[in-house]
This record gives C-alpha cells, structure tokens and sequence, in this order.
C-alpha cells in the first residue's frame, strides 16, 4: 500500500511540473525531447504500484468472441495460432492466457499451432499459465486429449492454404513427435471443418489478415482475431463485413477480454499504465503543437530562424 | 455488430444446396425415427448433397429440425453429427448448435461411401437419433463454376492489363499522373552528394515475395544509376538474403549501365538479421555514426517505420518513405519529408521505370478501380431506392450485384 | 531480486537500449551487437533446422512409420539448391530460375487473395442503402451517417488512387476529400501504435520491477 501512495504523490508532482513545462513552452523554451522521455517514463511505471481500476468500455468486437466461444457446445474443437513473438507478448499473451483459461472452462478442445517460429513457445507459456489457474487445474486437461500444440511450420499463408485440404500434409506430428493419426483429440480433424471456431493471436504478418484471406474466405472457417494495437486498424474493414467475426485490439482488448470472461490478468493490471501514458502524449502533443504555432508566428514577426516543436 | 457466428454457414450452405443438382438421398420421413435415450425427438428428413465443383472433398448433410428446436423456448441445445464408412465403426464428426440445419463435412475421401446420422442433443441430456441414410459417395468436378463471375474479374482485370502493357510496348505514351514524393528524388540525391555523406536506401524488412519489396527494388534501379552518375556513397542495410542478392544484382545493373561497374562495391548490400529490431538497433546505429544526407524508406515496414523515420529525421536527413501498409504509413507522413501513400509506392516504381508492363499494370488496375467505383455507385443507388420504395426490381440489382462480387 | 541469471541478464540488456535515448554510447552498442548476433545466429538456426532438417530431410525420409516420404520436396531442394549457383559467377545466371519461380508462385496466390478478400468482397460489402432503419422500423440516424462515410470515404478513396487522370476540377476535389478520409485513418492508426508502443514499454517496465527488482507482488 506505501508503493500506492508514493506512486500516487510521484504523480501530482509531475502533474505540478507540467504546468512548468507549458509556460517555458508558451515562452518559446520547449524543453529537451529527453525530459519527455522520463515524463513517460514515470507515466508507465508509477501506475504499475497504484491499485487502481481503469475504466473499460464494452465492445462488440470484443463482445463478439466472447459471445461465440460462450455459445459453442462444451467439447467443441477450438484452433488457436500463435502468431507473434516475446516482442509482442506485453500485448498478446495476456489476451491468449486469458483466452485459453476460458476455453478450458467452457470444456472445449484446444488445438494450437504457430505460423511463426516462437509461437507455438507463447503457447506452452500461455498453457503453462492456465494450468496454474485452480479452477482450470481442477478439470485436469490433459495433453493430446483436451489440448495439443502442432508446433511451428513455416511458409505462412501456404500452411493455411495446405490445412485447407488437411491438417496432417502440414502437421505430420505434434510438437512433441507424436504422430497426427495417434493423437485422440485430432481423432476426425481432417481440415477447418472439423474445427468450430478458429481464434488467431497475431503481431504482423503472417497473421489475421492472412487467416481472413484464406482460412475464412477460402474455406468458410469461422475466425476470430487477437491483434497488436498496430494491426488492429487494419482488421477493421473485414470486421464490417463478417470476414472477421470479433476482434481484441492491443492491451485494451486484452483487458475488456479478460473483464468480460472474468479472468482479470495481466492486461487489466497494465491498463493503468497505459492510461496515464496516452494522458502525458495528448498533453505533450498539445505542448508541441502551441511550440510550433509559436515558432511559426515568431517566424511571420521576425523572419529569423528558431527551433520550432520540442526538440 | 456482427451477426451471429452460424449465419455465415447457414447462408453458404443455402448456397451450397441450391447448386446442388442431385445425389440427394432422403432416407427417412418425417415419422420413421430412431428415439434414442431420453425422450427428444430427432431431426427429420435427412439429405445428404455431394458439393458440386469440388474435389470430391465434401458433403453436406441437411435436416428438418427437431420439433423440440424451438426459437426462444428450445430444449434442443445442438446436433451431433455421426458417420461412418464401409460398415465401419459410427464416428461423430461434427456438432452444430440449434437452429442450425446444415452441415458440412470437408473431411470424406473420393471412392468411398458415407452413410450419416443426426443426432439431437437436449439439455437435459438426452438425445434423439435419426435413421441413418443411404450411402453416399463424393465426386470430383474438374471445373468449379461457383467461381465463374471471379474468372470473368479475372480476365477482364487481367485482359485490360495485357491491352494496356501491348499498347505501351508499340511505343504509345500512357498518361500517369503526377507523384509529388518522385520529384523530389533528384533533389534529395544532389543534396546527399553536395554535403559529401553516404544515401541510406531501407527496402523493408520483408522478402521477395512481397510485390512492396519488388516495388521497391524497381525505385532502388533508378535510384542508384543516378548515384552511379553523381558517384555519391551508397548504403542499402537489409533485413532477408534473398534481398540482398537481389538488391546487389539491381545496383550492379544500374552502375554497369553508368559506365561506372569499378565504382560498385557489393558491400553497397549488407544483410543485417531477419530479426526486426535487431535490424532496427542496427541500421539506427548506422544513421547516429555516419549521418546519411538522404534516407530513402520504401518497401514493407511494420512497427520498424516510426524508428527508423524518427531516428533518420532527428540526424536531419531528407527523408523519400513508402509503403502500401496503412497503419505505418502515419509515421512517415508525420517524420518524412516525402511519403508515397499506399499504392503510389507501385505507380512511382511504374512511372520511374516507364517499363511496358509496370505501366500496363497500373492502367489495368485503374480500369478495375473505375469498375468498382461504378459497382459501388450503382449498388449504393440501388440499394438506397430499394430501401425507401420497396422496389423489387431494384433490390434485385443488389443482390444480383452482391452475388457477383461475393465468393463466400 | 531476482537471483535467476537470466532475468539478470535480459534486465541489463533492457537497460543498455535504454541508454540509447540519453546518447549513443558504448553500453548501447554492446547491446546492440548482442542483439544483432544472436538474432542472426537464432534465425540461422531455425531456418535450418526447420527447413533443412525437419522438413526437407524428414520429411524425405521420415522418422516414424505411418508418415509417407514428399518425394516432391526434392524439386524444391533443387530449386534451392540453385541459388548457391551465385556462388560460381559464370554460371550465378542460374539462379534467377528459383527467384522467378519465387515471385511468380507467390504473385499467383497474393493476386486470388487479395483480389477475393480486399477486393470483391468489400465492393460487395459497400453496397448498402443510405438510408438505414432499425430493427424496430425506425430511422437509424448513426447506422445511416456510419454507411453514409463509409461510402463517400470508399469512393473518393478510390479516385484518389486512380492514376489515369490528373486530379484537377471536380474529379480533383473528390480526391481531396479521399485523402481527407485517408488521413484521419492515418490518425486513428496513429493512436493505436502509439498505444502499441507504450504496451511494449509497460512490458518492459514490468519486467524490470516484477522479475529482475522483485517490487511489485
């Protein structure tokens, strides 16, 4: 709880400074681009003490998913592939701890691949990590029967495409060597349509777009994407059009993922952060922009050179 | 808000069953059922379609639902699906929630027999069995005419492009519009060989396989004869083998077309790591020690760009970005001097090149470009007089229009 | 504290790319030749143990029984093996064949791809009314200024992109208002890398305070 104060009292401090840093600006001193630097950093790390609850907005994108995996009956067959690496885990692996905790709970069966070479490694975390959870620990899932990892194959979208026909000409054996044909819950997967629901963590490409491309629009899967805040504009549009059936869109997402299926983890402590992090960006993007409309009128006034922005 | 997540199957299978021709086998009627335990009645009228223009790859298994499936007030919860092959052991393949009537089974081979059941399943556990149907076997078609609007797409985008790069090859001038980040290319490179300091030319992190990559690659040709010509130090950091052989072979092109192949020097092309950031550590290394006087950023970025741009802004290069992927292109407006939006990256490479076939493709995709805009306009018209009169004659045009433009 | 090594390590290594933003100095080029050499090594290895070993080589000759032997992978070891044809200069002509085959495969798929998804199936999508009800039968005056944007901002996106013509007159302000539509796209990606970044860094930050300083419970 004394983390939470100091945290706190740091904060109205820096928040004091500000007012400090906008008459230097609104003087025509912008400060150095490297003082900005420590306000955001103090603006990520103190909120990691404070014990807070940010506010969350409900989604239907979000919602979506939620709604979908709900819906399907208990036992039904759930592809998840993890396509990102520990770059991208901050934004991603809370959102897929979250999502494998869930798919356990609502007994369904989980099949995880990877179309980048670390991710099937993300996966065996993010099990690892629900497997500690006690209400998961308690319905036991065991490996090969309630959850398998197929491991990585390269050749991006080409996997999915291959999949289309089988599953086993891309997958001959699990991660663990084990033959497809000998693995009981890949019993009568041939291809997407043995699979209810096809759920994609991803950080670039290959990764949402692609499974849109190919495993839903080639092959009907019905697909349902976890993206980096970076990709997610680019979802959108299949998102209008139902090519994408729901989406978590970078940490937010995550966090409305896991309030919605009450698993608060990682992504809700982080939210916070991230809070106070876009607050100290707005405020210095509009410092910047009185800096440059400054300097531009002193330019118009006295046609002399000066440093415009913060430098 | 997206519909339901069944809908989209439901609206393909209703599809799928009004292309289908024969091959349907009804087995049951709608009384001779098999109640299983518990005491919920089966679903009725079982039909088996073989999928037509496929490869003998599906089948989809339809019903008449449980008269317990009731919308709102159901005690149906789904239908198991059960198969079985050659008088082998019944498998359940598959499970579909209420409501649902339609079924596709993607995982049957050529050459053998099916025979299904379908199953209800209540929520108190119980479950009620159809009568199985009579086998049936899945055929392949050659030539799936599902697709026939796609082809057509196809060979009218595909025919206006070879028209157009025939009509550029007879030597006839196509009108490109004009691009304000190429003008500034001559400009950046005399700026670069004025101060004396090296042009750094980033052509994303991706492979060959990337159409942004071999855009790029295009753009570099030009770029680095008029560095051969200038005799300005050149440096091209890459992030996959394959680019840079491929780089090395397009600069040694345009210094041997100089006059100038002594100058060449394949260390010009150095391949980094496939790794991102390990690229980016590296290559804003590079920009802090040797200062370039020109970057050029053109190519496939991801969370790359706002790095590199910003890092080669705050050492004060003129910066010439473009890529075709919207959520990097904000950083380049925002830290370039010159950004080629999207696919002005591919018409630059076109315009630059004067190439026969980079020109025909542009003027080809801007027929397909007119032809979704008049698409777009006449169904939006359409659509808009159906909604507010009613008219038949015009919701027809939609979804005639809908149809054409939809492969799902 | 931590007293695991490894969290020892990548803590430092964290803090020596930090540097960077006070100046250029030597801890952060240390870092970043780490950095840089053990991801070539690292993908170097991947690369081939994938490719090389577990899908070409066992592919060809599988480990376990009930796998059949792709036969067919040899053509692409071939192919592959072509390249290195660069390595012999009178002959490294040699080695456009697999690149072609590269880009003309890939070119193939992309164009279907990209053509069905991005293409047909969003013209196909834009074609609603402007005029929108509800459920209940009621004018939807969000749903129908939603469809009303979307149209225009599809439209003179379009005319923008269309390199035929010069954007003058009227045509010229259509593209005008393209790039209007397209620039508050950019922004609204703007804010959502932004926020992709400061996740990166809050990662960073909770792993310095909760795995390497041991801070936060």
């Amino acid at each position: 709880m004394a983390g939470h104060w100091i945290a706190v009292a740091i904060n109205v401090v820096v928040g004091l400074t500000l007012v400090w840093v906008l008459v230097r600006t609104i003087q025509g001193r912008p400060i150095e681009r490297r003082i900005v630097f420590v306000y955001i950093a103090l603006a990520v790390a103190t909120p990691l003490f404070m014990k807070l609850e940010a506010p969350l907005a409900e989604t239907p994108e979000v919602q979506s998913i939620v709604t979908t995996i709900k819906e399907l009956p208990p036992g039904s067959r759930i592809l998840i592939s993890f396509d990102y690496d520990p770059q991208s885990a901050p934004e991603l692996q809370p959102m897929a701890e979250a999502f494998i905790k869930f798919a356990f709970k609502q007994r369904h069966k989980v099949i995880i691949m990877g179309l980048w070479p670390l991710g099937p490694d993300q996966a065996n975390q993010a099990i690892r990590a629900a497997l500690e959870d006690p209400s998961v620990a308690e319905l036991a899932p065991e490996y090969g029967v309630d959850y398998v990892n197929l491991g990585f194959q390269s050749g991006n979208e080409f996997v999915i495409q291959g999949m289309g026909s089988a599953f086993k000409n891309m997958f001959p054996q699990d991660e663990r060597g084990t033959i497809y044909d000998n693995i009981p819950i890949l019993r009568g997967v041939t291809n997407f349509s043995n699979v209810d629901y096809v759920q994609v963590f991803s950080s670039g490409k290959p990764g949402t777009r692609e499974w849109v491309q190919v495993a839903a629009d080639r092959f009907g899967a019905t697909v349902g994407g976890g993206t980096t805040a970076v990709q997610a504009p680019e979802m959108y549009p299949f998102l209008r059009s139902n090519q994408l059936i729901g989406l978590m869109g970078g940490m937010t997402g995550a966090a409305e993922f896991e309030k919605a299926v009450e698993e608060l983890g990682k992504a809700n402590t982080f939210l916070l952060s991230q809070m106070f992090a876009h607050a100290t960006v707005i405020v210095f993007v509009i410092f910047g922009n009185i800096a440059y409309f400054r300097s531009r009128r002193r330019d118009a006034s006295t046609d002399a050179p000066t440093p415009g922005g913060i430098s | 808000m997206p519909p339901a997540p069944g809908a989209r199957s439901i609206a393909s299978g209703g599809r799928v069953l009004i292309l289908t021709l024969t091959l349907i086998t009804l087995t049951s009627s709608l009384l001779a059922t098999d109640p299983g335990p518990g005491s919920i009645a089966p679903p009725t009228l079982i039909m088996v379609n073989d999928l037509d223009y496929d490869n003998g790859e599906s089948l989809t298994i339809s019903w008449v639902p449980s008269l317990d499936d009731v919308p709102g007030q159901s005690e149906v919860v789904a239908y198991r699906i059960l198969r079985s092959s050659g008088g082998g052991q019944e498998a359940t393949i598959g499970t579909v929630l209420a409501g649902e009537s339609t079924f596709v089974d993607q995982s049957v081979n050529r050459d053998s027999a099916y025979v299904y059941r379908v199953a209800t399943i209540a929520a108190n556990g119980g479950e009620g069995y159809s009568l199985p149907t009579d086998a049936v076997v899945p055929n392949r078609e050659w030539l799936n005419w599902d697709l026939v609007w796609l082809f057509l797409a196809c060979l009218v985008l595909g025919g206006s492009v070879v028209f157009f790069i025939e009509t550029a090859r007879r030597g006839k001038k196509l009108f490109v519009r004009k691009i304000a980040g190429l003008e500034a290319i001559d400009e950046a490179i005399g700026r670069a060989t004025e101060m004396g300091r090296p042009i750094l030319y980033i052509p994303g992190i991706q492979d060959m396989d990337e159409v942004e990559t071999l855009a790029s690659l295009t753009i570099l040709g030009k770029v680095s004869r008029q560095i051969a010509d200038y005799d300005t130090q050149l440096f091209m950091p890459v992030a996959r083998s394959l680019v840079m052989t491929a780089g090395r072979e397009t600069i040694k092109t345009s210094y041997l077309e100089a006059g100038r192949a002594d100058a060449f020097n394949e260390d010009m092309v150095r391949y980094i790591t496939d790794e991102q950031f390990g690229y980016v550590a590296a290559v804003d290394g590079y920009m802090v020690r040797e200062r370039p006087a020109t970057i050029f950023l053109l190519g496939a970025f991801f969370g790359e760009s706002l790095v590199l741009a910003e890092m080669g802004n705050s050492v004060g290069a003129i910066q010439i970005a473009g890529t075709a992927r919207p959520p990097q292109i904000p950083f380049f407006v925002a830290a370039c001097d010159y950004t080629l939006i999207g696919e002005e990256l591919f018409a630059a490479s076109a315009y630059l090149s004067g190439e026969p076939r980079q020109l025909g493709s542009l003027k080809g995709q801007d027929v397909g470009k007119g032809i979704a805009m008049a698409v777009i306009l006449i169904g939006v018209a359409a659509a808009t007089i159906a909604e507010l009169t009613g008219s038949g004659f015009f919701a027809g045009v939609v979804s005639t229009l809908q149809n054409v433009f939809t492969t799902r | 504290m931590s007293l695991d090594i490894g969290v020892w390590i990548g803590a430092l290594l964290t803090l020596g790319i930090f540097s960077f933003l006070y100046r250029d100095n030597p801890f952060y080029k240390l870092c970043e030749s780490i950095f840089v050499g053990v991801s070539a090594g690292y993908w170097f290895c991947v690369f081939f143990f994938d490719n090389m070993v577990r899908k070409f080589y066992f592919g060809v000759f599988p480990s376990e029984a009930g796998i059949e032997p792709k036969y067919f992978l040899i053509v692409g070891a071939v192919l592959g093996a072509l390249m290195l044809t660069r390595l012999i200069p009178s002959i490294g002509w040699i080695s456009r064949w697999p690149l072609s085959f590269i880009v003309g495969a890939t070119a193939g798929l992309y164009m279907m791809l990209f053509f069905v998804s991005n293409g047909l199936n969003q013209v196909a999508d834009t074609m609603l009314p402007l005029y929108r009800e509800t459920a209940g039968g009621d004018f939807d005056p969000a749903e129908t200024l939603g469809t009303i944007l979307v149209f225009i901002g599809t439209f003179t996106g379009l005319i923008y992109f269309f390199f035929s013509k010069e954007h003058k007159g009227l045509f010229g302000g259509a593209a005008r208002v393209g790039i209007f539509f397209l620039m508050v796209t950019f922004g609204a990606a703007f804010g959502y890398t932004v926020m992709s970044r400061m996740s990166l860094l809050i990662g960073r930050m909770d792993f310095l305070f909760r795995d390497w300083l041991g801070l936060l419970g």
